[in-house]
């Protein structure tokens, strides 16, 4: 294992401002997310960035949770998935956002092709495919649309990669620049 | 059943769920708060429950205040089944309104009010209001 300061020097060196790595349960959620409000109070952000960074900020790490609380897992691998790292990060002015976790292959490729597709939007597009998914989600199913919503915060396109982890599992990232 | 029958419901605040108020004497329901409740169905379903209740109840008028500093898209997905809900009791003839308070400072919040607004014809007004004194 890297020495505690060259893990520090990484962060830095990436301009990562915060960073988690562990299980995103959603008490730790709520936490994170006050955390992250009131350091970005302390730097005097702006209202909107603030309420951009938050926007993300949630959408990511509650799709990681939800993720993990689907009936299908056994708890081994329930365990696994719910364990995700989010950082939140300052390049060329712009806050990025990276989120991570582990994921099903099939869910990875899945992922993959939904992403591709919103890629193709434009922001009239994505505003109009939210409106209409928002209306057509069953209720107390908010699936995939997270992902729309992130994409419209966002100043440019999403960027992510599923890549093989182990035998059962791949590993799925995605980067917001606002 | 009188309309005075319905309870009123009152949901305390935490930090990711808002407060509400839901008051059957007065036609007011309130909401404000923070909305990225764990599961936003399971929160808000007491509330559209008593929407429902309230407004099939009788013809007494209901207005709705809602202050929500951030929704995600769970709670999104909720409000727009509580706005659908005035939207048919509206276009029934129903007086009922909605007020939704954003703080003036932050325009994606105006953002958000305005397009849950241009789908709807109720009486919608959105309403600069600094944020104080929440979660």
């Amino acid at each position: 294992m890297n020495d505690l300061h060259d893990i520090r020097r990484t962060l830095a060196s990436n301009g990562i401002l915060m960073c988690f790595n562990g299980p995103f349960r959603h008490g730790l959620i709520e936490e994170l997310g006050r955390a992250v409000r009131r350091h970005l109070e302390c730097e005097a952000v702006s209202k909107p960035a603030l309420a951009d960074v938050f926007t993300v900020f949630i959408e990511a790490a509650q799709n990681v949770a939800n993720y993990a609380n689907r009936p299908c897992w056994d708890e081994p691998t329930r365990a696994r998935v719910q364990n995700g790292i989010l950082v939140i990060g300052r390049q060329d002015d712009r806050y990025v956002i990276r989120c991570g976790n582990l994921i099903h292959p099939e869910d990875g490729q899945a992922l993959l092709a939904r992403l591709d597709e919103l890629a193709t939007l434009d922001r009239a597009a994505l505003k109009a495919r939210f409106k209409a998914q928002v209306h057509a989600a069953p209720t107390g199913d908010g699936a995939g649309l997270g992902l729309i919503r992130m994409a419209r915060t966002a100043s440019g396109p999403l960027a992510y990669a599923v890549v093989p982890f182990d035998g059962d599992l791949h590993f799925f990232s995605l980067t917001v620049t606002l | 059943m009188s309309r005075t029958d319905l309870d009123d419901l009152t949901l305390e605040a935490t930090a990711s769920s808002p407060a509400v108020e839901a008051r059957a004497a007065q036609g007011l329901l309130r909401i404000r708060g923070e909305a990225y409740p764990e599961n936003a169905f399971a929160f808000f379903s007491p509330v559209l429950a008593w929407t429902e209740a309230f407004l099939a109840k009788g013809p007494a008028p209901l207005r709705v205040e809602l202050e929500l500093t951030y929704l995600n898209t769970s709670s999104i997905k909720s409000m727009m089944d509580l706005m659908d809900l005035l939207q048919e009791a509206f276009d029934g003839g129903r007086d009922v309104g909605l007020a939704w308070f954003y703080d003036p400072e932050n325009d994606r919040a105006l953002d958000l009010a305005e397009e849950f607004r241009e789908d709807l014809t109720l009486p919608f007004d959105i309403v600069p209001r600094a944020a104080e004194g929440l979660p």
